[in-house]
């Protein structure tokens, strides 16, 4: 009977000591028993971020090639206006239909009871030719090879004439782009500029082309003085 | 009395020694039942050491009464968190008041010696 006791107290208390110490172990391990909730919960919020963060992000990756395409076409078309540009200001050969006027003068022989230098090309004639030109719309004139741009002079020095600060001699072979049938008709007007010179017995041949081309301006391009209006300055 | 002491001793220090080395780590969710064992297997003891110092102790209703309370507190309290309802409270309140009911008799047996 004692002894039964005896073996029953020990295998109880065993299992009592047993259970506490699995019981503690259990409980001071770590966590919270709400911790798997909580972490859920925690996981959702997450979850949720981050299809809000990739939203934004398609959403702003979506704008960066908005941005993209549009500084692409301004840099086309800032292209497009620089060649625009400078091809109206002479710094680019071009080519068309267009007229080639080669002015000379006549032989010696030819006028031998005149003062030859009293009848040959001066520099007004030329001047005049280009401003005729111009009426009928050229839209790119060259003097011997030399691109009239907006600086260019037309001017006596000595027995040459200047253009672009180049001497230039007889014939002058001035190429203009335009409209071939206005520009000839322009100078062979009755009357008109290719009459009068050819009185003052100055050989003006008129070709129309289908194909000319006027080679760019070779010079220099310098603004020494002159520079742009800052905005909001006085004019 | 003292050999049922120590014997009482010993077998709590072996069960704490096996239970802290026993490479075993319930499962979290596991932590009520067994806390509800654990309280169930106390009132037990002390009921029996009560039983004894009555005279009154039967080996067999001990020992039947210490596994079937540690299963019956775990089983109830799995019940009640099925069913929704805190059974695991009533056991808590039952065998808490039985526990301090046999501790104070205990204590007077003690006194009265």
């Amino acid at each position: 009977m004692k002894k039964g006791m005896y073996i029953s107290l020990l295998i109880t208390c065993c299992v009592l000591g047993l259970l506490l110490a699995l019981q503690f172990r259990t409980t001071t391990r770590n966590m919270p028993h709400d911790r798997p909730q909580v972490l859920t919960q925690e996981l959702k919020q997450l979850e949720e971020d981050y299809q809000m963060l990739m939203a934004e992000k398609d959403n702003l990756q979506t704008k960066l090639q908005e941005i993209k395409d549009g500084r692409d076409k301004t840099y086309e078309v800032l292209q497009d206006e620089l060649k625009k540009l400078r091809y109206a200001a002479g710094l680019e050969p071009v080519t068309g239909p267009g007229i080639e006027v080669v002015m000379d003068n006549m032989p010696e022989n030819k006028r031998p009871e005149y003062d030859p230098k009293l009848f040959s090309i001066t520099y007004l004639d030329i001047l005049r030719l280009v401003n005729e030109l111009r009426v009928a719309g050229a839209e790119a004139i060259s003097i011997n090879g030399q691109r009239l741009v907006a600086t260019s002079e037309i001017r006596n020095a000595g027995n040459f004439i200047d253009v672009n600060l180049t001497r230039l001699t007889a014939p002058y072979i001035i190429k203009a782009i335009g409209d071939p049938e206005k520009l000839a008709s322009s100078l062979k007007i009755k009357g008109g500029l290719v009459d009068t010179l050819e009185e003052w017995s100055i050989s003006v041949t008129v070709t129309q082309k289908d194909e000319i081309t006027v080679p760019a301006y070779a010079g220099p391009l310098e603004l020494n003085y002159a520079r742009p209006l800052q905005k909001g300055e006085d004019q | 009395m003292w050999i049922t002491t120590i014997l009482a001793a010993m077998g709590l220090c072996l069960g704490l020694f096996i239970g802290l080395n026993v490479p075993i780590i319930l499962p979290e969710g596991y932590a009520p039942y067994l806390g509800l064992a654990v309280l169930a297997a106390l009132d037990s003891v002390f009921g029996g050491i009560r039983a004894g110092m009555e005279d009154q102790f039967d080996n067999s209703v001990f020992l039947s009464g210490f596994f079937f309370n540690i299963l019956l507190a775990s089983g109830l309290a799995y019940i009640g968190e099925r069913l929704g309802v805190p059974l695991s409270t009533a056991a808590v309140v039952a065998f808490g008041v039985r526990l301090f009911q046999n501790l104070a008799i205990i204590r007077r047996h003690i006194l009265k010696k």
